[in-house]
């Protein structure tokens, strides 16, 4: 009697929760933290409102100097993402280098995303002290100090990675500087400390991009974050750079400057969240 | 006897007898007992063993890297070529390098020893790590000009390396921290602590100072070490010894740091075989220990940062610039740099060129 009456009750409650359950499934949106997607995120390098192509003539800074780039390459790392509840999702130990020479080094995935409703994004441009000073044989992949060939992203005399580098010619930069009109910046510097030594130049540089489309992940959606990166604001960001004198940045304190006016230059187009 | 129980504690058990059975089955002539000694009389080293112990293959690896010039962009120019063995691993009868295509470098090869106790390298400390520090010379377009990435990619093509890499860590697989890795297992090896000034610290046969020499000693013990401190006569700091600004008029740490007040600072040189390795000073401008002697007595200039040590004040209130030294203690203190020549290193057969 009493067995009996508890294996009908068992079923009954089952025979609910299936029914929340599916009721759920087809009209209210649940978000479950244990259930994760990846979210992509795509760079797209501008110069304003122009597609960013290498080697195309003619772009113009606030100057009116005329140039065009040879390079455009950055490392991209510490990303987090924000929830609208305020929580803050991190993907720490992860590095990228974007390089414009590479179309697929412009997507970077961030796995095992949590679900949830994201309305902010922040990274870093450039590799943190931390990493900066670590041993070799944690270097791999996009922070592999052997592994940049001609685009050498990292200063052998100084023992740190160059965040970002841009490069190209330019009719403004005087023939007595540079026979091949080229100029060429370097930002780098992790803030030194090491072994004690004194604090050097900080050129790292968080970015915070809100998002008014919120990035939903879901167990069905991946979203893809699609940034515009303006090239032109790393002269026309909030210093006003010419050519004309400064054409070739190799060391941390004169790429100051540089550093703050790239910090600008990230902004969230849009964002896809599109059902798998 | 001293020594060998240093080493087994610097060296652990297991590296020990690792060392021993590699060196059994591969290569009779390597000593395994003497992969990385600690001598008695030295600090406990900087560099983190434990993170890249050598090993004999390793160590076979970085040897035969170091004195390939597949490292640069033409095959002709290896790290010997500028780190000789017989001046303790520097480049004799240049002032600067002088490297691919016979291009001019601005500084003075800096010799390679006992570099498991440094904490900066290059005269300005610019490279933080040991591992770090091949990319410098590799990439430098007067000294290797490669890429390294490009090194990496003809390492893999050779028929020579897979083996020595398999050896070495493994598997062949050729990459950059393996390689990084080797050269400096090579390096670490590369320990001078047998000059008759450490056999007689050590007490040990042969450790016979002259009468001059232990007054150079005492000389250069209240004169010179409080810059070249203790065993590795160097307190791994970046000062103003008061040259003449010159030439390139290299700002030295400065270059790195952008600090003004490390403008014309630059590594304390460790004084082991200082003997041979002439020419001295960052641009290599002093041809002799007579010449350098006689800098600090006579020529210290007041330059920016100059170091404090060497601006006394006497007595009389007057700023003395240098230290003061007499010919004859000019004589023993280079007397005593001499005993700290270390003839088992400058011929040791496992650092020499196959
Ligand atoms: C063209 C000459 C040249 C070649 C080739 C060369 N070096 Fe050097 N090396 C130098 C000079 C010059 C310095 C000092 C540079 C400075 O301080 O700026 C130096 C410094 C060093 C140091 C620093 C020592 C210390 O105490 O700080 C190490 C280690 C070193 N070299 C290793 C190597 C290795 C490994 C190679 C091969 C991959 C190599 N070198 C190839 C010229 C050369
Ligand atoms: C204030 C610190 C200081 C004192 C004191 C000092 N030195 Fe030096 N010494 C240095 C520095 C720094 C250098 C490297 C300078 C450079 O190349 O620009 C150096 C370089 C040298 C060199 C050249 C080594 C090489 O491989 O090129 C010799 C030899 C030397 N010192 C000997 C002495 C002697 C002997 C004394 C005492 C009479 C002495 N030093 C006192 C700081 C000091």
């Amino acid at each position: 009697m009493r067995i009996h009456f508890s294996y009908q009750l068992i079923v009954s409650v089952l025979i609910a929760s299936i029914s929340v359950i599916s009721c759920k499934k087809d009209d209210v949106d649940v978000i479950d933290p244990a259930v994760k997607n990846s979210v992509s995120i795509q760079f797209e390098n501008r110069v304003g409102d122009q597609k960013l192509v290498l080697g195309t003539p003619a772009y113009k800074n606030a100057a009116g100097e005329p140039f065009a780039l040879t390079t455009l390459n950055y490392f991209i790392s510490n990303i987090s993402l924000k929830k609208e509840d305020g929580t803050v999702q991190k993907f720490p130990n992860q590095y990228f280098l974007v390089r414009q020479a590479d179309a697929a080094s412009q997507v970077i995935t961030l796995k095992d995303v949590p679900s949830g409703n994201y309305s902010e994004m922040s990274f870093m441009v450039g590799v943190d002290s931390a990493k900066s000073v670590s041993p070799v044989s944690e270097r791999v992949g996009a922070l592999d100090v052997t592994g940049y060939g001609t685009d050498g992203m990292y200063w052998s005399w100084n023992s740190g990675y160059i965040f970002l580098k841009i490069e190209g010619t330019s009719t403004a930069v005087p023939a007595t500087v540079s026979a091949s009109q080229s100029f060429a910046m370097h930002v780098g510097g992790y803030g030194g400390g090491w072994n004690g030594s004194a604090k050097t130049v900080n050129n790292l540089r968080t970015v915070t991009v809100p998002m008014t489309t919120k990035a939903t992940v879901r167990g069905n959606i991946a979203p893809e974050i699609h940034l515009f990166v303006d090239a032109l604001t790393i002269f026309n960001g909030p210093n006003k750079i010419s050519l004309a004198t400064t054409n070739s940045v190799h060391m941390p304190a004169a790429a100051t400057p540089i550093a703050d006016n790239y910090k600008t230059m990230f902004q969230v187009d849009h964002v896809h969240n599109d059902k798998q | 006897m001293n020594m060998r129980m240093n080493l087994k504690r610097g060296l652990g058990g297991a590296g020990l007898v690792l060392g021993l059975m590699a060196c059994h089955s591969t290569d009779q002539e390597a000593q395994p007992e003497q992969l990385f000694q600690q001598p008695a009389n030295f600090p406990q080293p900087i560099y983190a063993l434990d993170q890249n112990r050598p090993t004999v293959a390793g160590v076979a690896l970085g040897k035969a890297l170091f004195y390939d010039g597949i490292l640069s962009r033409d095959g002709s120019i290896s790290c010997a070529e500028c780190h000789n063995q017989a001046y303790a691993f520097t480049h004799h009868q240049h002032d600067v390098s002088h490297g691919i295509d016979n291009q001019v470098g601005t500084r003075n090869a800096l010799p390679i020893q006992n570099l498991a106790w440094a904490s900066d390298f290059f005269w300005d400390g610019g490279v933080h790590s040991l591992d770090l520090v091949p990319i410098a010379p590799i990439e430098n377009p007067v000294e290797m000009d490669e890429k390294t990435t490009n090194v990496i990619s003809k390492l893999r093509a050779s028929a020579r390396y897979p083996s020595l890499f398999k050896a070495a860590f493994g598997s062949d697989e050729i990459n950059g921290p393996r390689f990084l890795q080797a050269l400096s297992q090579f390096m670490l090896t590369m320990v001078s602590g047998n000059s008759r000034y450490d056999k007689w610290v050590r007490k040990e046969p042969g450790g016979t100072l002259t009468d001059d020499e232990q007054a150079g000693l005492t000389a250069f013990r209240t004169k010179c070490s409080g810059c070249h401190t203790g065993e590795l006569f160097t307190d791994n700091r970046f000062r103003n010894n008061g040259l003449f600004i010159q030439g390139s008029k290299d700002e030295g740490r400065a270059h790195v740091t952008e600090l003004p007040e490390d403008r014309y600072t630059f590594k304390v040189p460790s004084l082991r075989n200082v003997e041979k390795t002439l020419p001295y000073m960052h641009d290599g401008r002093f041809y002799s220990l007579e010449a350098v002697l006689d800098h600090y007595a006579e020529n210290v200039q007041r330059t920016e940062n100059l170091d404090p040590l060497l601006m006394q004040t006497d007595k009389s209130g007057q700023v003395r610039l240098g230290i003061a030294l007499t010919a004859d203690e000019k004589r023993q203190i280079i007397a005593f740099l001499k005993t700290l020549t270390d003839d088992q290193f400058l011929r040791d057969p496992r650092f020499a060129v196959q």
